[in-house]
């Protein structure tokens, strides 16, 4: 009986206002670009209860993020969790990125990838396939900032529409 | 007729500007417009003021509020996790108006099994589910929440009739309510009680399977008067979920029975402490009582532990009395670990008091009567002294919710007692904020069914501030940080949304069942946009003058969010219009930069632009009154005059020379000290929001030069602006907003010269190399 509406949980979560907790799923990404090393380099900003929360129903991986008893998989597993669910398109074929590592910022964890030697100028599209924790919540929202150059761009991707494009 | 083109000549320079940029041809007529002006005043947006509302933001003569008084009983039933109830509220017509009827509040009813709120978003078929979350979703039966009432009857024990509209109920009266007039009702209900844990509830039970106890945190358990007000009529917009409460103020007495071995805290003054306490725990309350320093612990984790595998049969009766409060609430448990602390507040003693299973500990017994004392002190600081006799913060998973003199708050360590310092900060985080929920909206009573923001972003301000003195008062509870890691409240945090799509940003003046994201629009951005006029804009004297002007004359009472627009403008003397409609009517965001920089010198004739300029007008230079001539350098302008060195302008211009020989002494002019470098500064703002221009101008020496041009700035043109400096030393740097504090969304053009800047990427790969 009292397990009651953990279906209506996911739908009323964003809604159900909990003070200071944060109430909604929102992850941020930049797509941006360095002259320097003609790279494109993303960064992604995600809620550490969140990513802890998806990585361990995926992995059974507790990852205890930003304490001292930090798992030291974390690097790894937030990198094999990024590839599966973050999937970035140069000129429509998939391109790898270096994963670089991550740092913490409060309650935040700030993922950093970077696909060098990009050749600008024979790029035309950037696709962003954004699904991160989209496998978890349905009211995931995930904004991605690009800034190529003087292009900028936001979009914000959902489960339902997970890809954005940057025309050049 | 020299005369009259002199005259004429130059009063078209003065003009010359202007009369430039009309120049351009326009082929047709514009049409007219309305003020657009971001400095109008808000009279479109506004009430107009009247006798129960100045336009001072104060109260006026003829305010009123209702009151509503009960009396309740309730009983619970923990086997069955079931709250049964009888009360008697007696309501009072202060208002000028009769009342055929009357609006009851029945919020549990959002959790009936035809509530409508589930009903009111759109779905979409995942493509996986977790298996337990698909089960509920689809399989399991619903809870069957909501409540269950027996009777609704009048003082003389008649069945009253009355319709129930989802969490609103109308009792129709026999005789219209008068003006004056009070009336008398009875309800008797029950309701089962909902497990918060799983369907994030704002009140319910947590079970802890290990020893088959509850622990209760009840609220919204008994029928509640809607608000009548000058404002709204009857406030009886339904309870969705997310827009929190709109509640009249009144007297309460409160019995509550419980099991014998239950620990029990609530709203209001003990009657009976005799009765329900043990000896043992009387002589520890009385210490509790002059203990200003640390807390007294009342009921021990031991004897907590010793009463989990009690399961009395018997019942206890906990009688509470609670004056001027809008709302009832209280926690019940076995579990309960009890500490308190007494606070000075003025010439009186308040009580800090934390409620927590074992399960919240080592955490809770050494921060959490720490944190609600420290919130009472900081808070009062900038309002009035807290006016209730005390203030409990209840361990509950999950919880940050507030409610008149307790509150539920989160912070749950592993099972080993371990705990980050993430759990650490967002328990003393949820504390304050829950805690200071006394302040906004428990006595500074809002309606926070229509503004979430007047309770949750003054809150969260507020909040900010007593985490920041908590951090400078116990640096060693926060250490090794410098200062206390708070989420919102500084500009930069804010960044984020406010720069974000616009497609899921609403203005803060929205109701909150109608926003996208009610954590950074009801909490983050009003916090910030507080933190910035206190700040930036105000500056903390006027500001706080303002706001605690504010909070005093709206103590236990009703105020809008104009009675508090215009306070703080009534108290200050800073008008205050523009930042109100950009800040909280639009979603406009900041965004300043500089755009161009232009060097001038002084010259002893005309430049080429100016010499066009006098062929267009017919005008030769003497038909001019003599003219401190500027010409542009390192452009095309001061070819002809390659020797404008760095002469100083009294030497370059003859004009200049003879007027100061004519009308300064020699020792002022030995004393003057004149500007050797002229430039003309371009700023541009393509965000919506006009802000003050902060800028760091850098000299060649080394030296810096802060100035601050008002917001005022941008009134006339609200895009661009342009701004001379005249100065002694040459000009090498600009940079706009150079302490980021108004919430620049894009500070790449922040710089003269534009820098490179060094990304956040650029950082993070500096420090993995090492």
């Amino acid at each position: 009986m009292q397990q009651l509406k953990k279906g209506f949980l996911i739908l009323l979560l964003p809604l159900m206002a909990f003070t200071v907790a944060h109430k909604f799923y929102l992850t941020v990404t930049h797509v941006g670009y360095s002259e320097k090393d003609d790279a494109l380099q993303i960064t992604t900003r995600i809620f550490i209860d969140d990513i802890e929360k998806v990585i361990e129903a995926r992995y059974a991986l507790k990852m205890n993020m930003a304490t001292e008893s930090e798992s030291p998989l974390v690097d790894e597993y937030l990198e094999k969790y990024l590839r599966t669910k973050m999937v970035i398109e140069l000129n429509g074929a998939v391109k790898e990125y270096n994963f670089l590592g991550k740092e913490y910022d409060d309650d935040m964890v700030v993922c950093y990838m970077e696909i060098p030697k990009i050749g600008l100028d024979s790029i035309k599209t950037i696709q962003i396939q954004d699904e991160v924790l989209t496998d978890l919540f349905d009211a995931q929202q995930n904004v991605v900032h690009f800034n190529i150059k003087d292009l900028r761009k936001s979009m914000v991707l959902l489960k339902s529409n997970t890809k954005g494009m940057l025309n050049l | 007729m020299t005369k009259i083109k002199y005259a004429f000549a130059s009063l078209l320079f003065l003009f010359a500007a202007v009369a430039t940029a009309q120049e351009v041809e326009k082929k047709e007529k514009e049409p007219g417009h309305v003020n657009q002006s971001k400095f109008r005043q808000l009279y479109d947006e506004f009430a107009t003021p009247n006798t129960y509302r100045s336009a001072s933001g104060a109260p006026g003569p003829d305010y009123y509020q209702q009151q509503a008084d009960y009396k309740i009983a309730v009983t619970l039933d923990d086997k069955n996790a079931k709250l049964y109830g009888e009360e008697t509220v007696t309501y009072f017509n202060n208002s000028p108006d009769k009342l055929d009827f009357l609006w009851v509040q029945l919020d549990q009813n959002v959790r009936a099994k035809d509530s409508k709120s589930p009903l009111r978003d759109g779905q979409e078929v995942p493509m996986a589910e977790p298996a337990n979350t698909f089960v509920s979703k689809y399989i399991s039966a619903p809870f069957d929440g909501g409540f269950n009432i027996d009777y609704v009857k009048d003082a003389a024990g008649k069945a009253l009739p009355y319709t129930i509209n989802q969490t609103m109920m109308r009792i129709d009266l026999p005789k219209a309510l008068l003006p004056k007039e009070q009336v008398s009702f009875s309800v008797k209900w029950w309701y089962n009680i909902v497990d918060h844990t799983i369907s994030r509830a704002r009140s319910g039970y947590e079970y802890f399977p290990k020893d088959g106890n509850r622990a209760y945190v009840i609220a919204q358990f008994f029928p509640r008067m809607a608000v009548y007000s000058d404002v709204e009529g009857w406030q009886n917009h339904q309870f969705w979920g997310s827009g929190e409460f709109a509640l009249t103020f009144g007297n309460y007495d409160v019995s509550i029975t419980v099991p014998a071995d239950h620990i029990l805290d609530g709203t209001g003054e003990l009657q009976n402490r005799k009765e329900v306490f043990t000896p043992e725990m009387m002589a520890r309350y009385e210490k509790a009582k002059k203990s200003y320093d640390k807390p007294v612990i009342i009921v021990t984790q031991a004897e907590a532990e010793a009463a989990e595998k009690g399961f009395s049969e018997k019942t206890k009766t906990w009688k509470f009395k609670a004056e001027n409060v809008r709302d009832y609430a209280f926690a019940s448990s076995r579990k309960f670990i009890w500490d308190m602390q007494a606070v000075k507040m003025g010439d009186r003693d308040v009580m800090a008091v934390s409620l927590y299973p074992k399960e919240g500990n080592p955490l809770w017994e050494e921060y959490s009567t720490k944190a609600v004392a420290h919130t009472l002190r900081s808070y009062s600081s900038h309002t009035f002294d807290y006016p209730y006799p005390k203030a409990i913060s209840v361990h509950a998973k999950n919880q940050g919710m507030e409610y008149p003199m307790i509150c539920w708050n989160y912070g749950r360590p592993n099972e080993d007692g371990t705990y980050s310092d993430r759990v650490k900060y967002g328990m003393l985080s949820v504390i304050i904020h829950e805690v200071g929920h006394n302040f906004f909206p428990m006595i500074v009573n809002s309606d926070e069914r229509q503004w979430g923001w007047m309770d949750e972003g003054l809150n969260t301000f507020m909040q900010y501030m007593a985490e920041q003195e908590f951090g400078e008062k116990y640096p060693e509870a926060i250490a090794p940080n410098a200062k206390y890691p708070s989420r919102r409240g500084d500009p930069s945090k804010i960044v984020p949304y406010m720069g974000g799509d616009q497609s899921t940003i609403s203005p803060i003046m929205s109701n909150p069942e109608n926003v996208y994201q009610l954590g950074p629009n009801a909490y983050a951005k009003p916090a910030t946009a507080l933190n910035i006029l206190r700040e930036t804009i105000m500056g903390r004297e006027l500001f706080d003058y303002a706001f605690k002007t504010y909070a005093r004359r709206w103590e236990f009472k009703h105020p809008t969010p104009e009675d508090f627009f215009r306070t703080m403008e009534d108290a200050s003397a800073v008008d205050l219009d523009y930042f109100w409609r950009g800040w909280f009517y639009t979603t406009d965001y900041v965004d300043i930069g500089v755009k161009d920089v232009k060097k001038y010198q002084v010259s002893n004739v005309p430049s080429p632009a100016m010499k066009v300029y006098m062929q267009e007008h017919n005008l030769t230079e003497a038909d001019l009154r003599p003219l401190v001539y500027l010409i542009q350098i390192d452009s095309t302008e001061n070819a002809e005059n390659p020797d404008l060195a760095a002469k100083y302008p009294s030497e370059s211009s003859t004009t200049l020379k003879e007027y100061m020989m004519d009308n300064m002494t020699e020792a002022e002019r030995a004393a003057v000290k004149e500007p050797k470098y002229f430039y003309e500064v371009t700023f541009d703002k393509p965000g919506g929001l006009p802000m003050p221009l902060i800028v760091e101008y850098t000299y060649a020496d080394g030296t810096k030069e802060n100035i601050t041009y008002p917001p005022e700035i941008w009134r006339k043109n609200d895009v661009e602006v342009k701004r001379v400096i005249a100065s002694q030393k040459e000009l090498v740097g600009i940079v706009v907003d150079p302490k980021a504090e108004t919430a620049d969304i894009d500070v790449t053009n922040n710089s003269w010269p534009k820098k490179q800047e060094n990304t956040d990427f650029d950082k993070f790969k500096a420090k993995i190399k090492g």
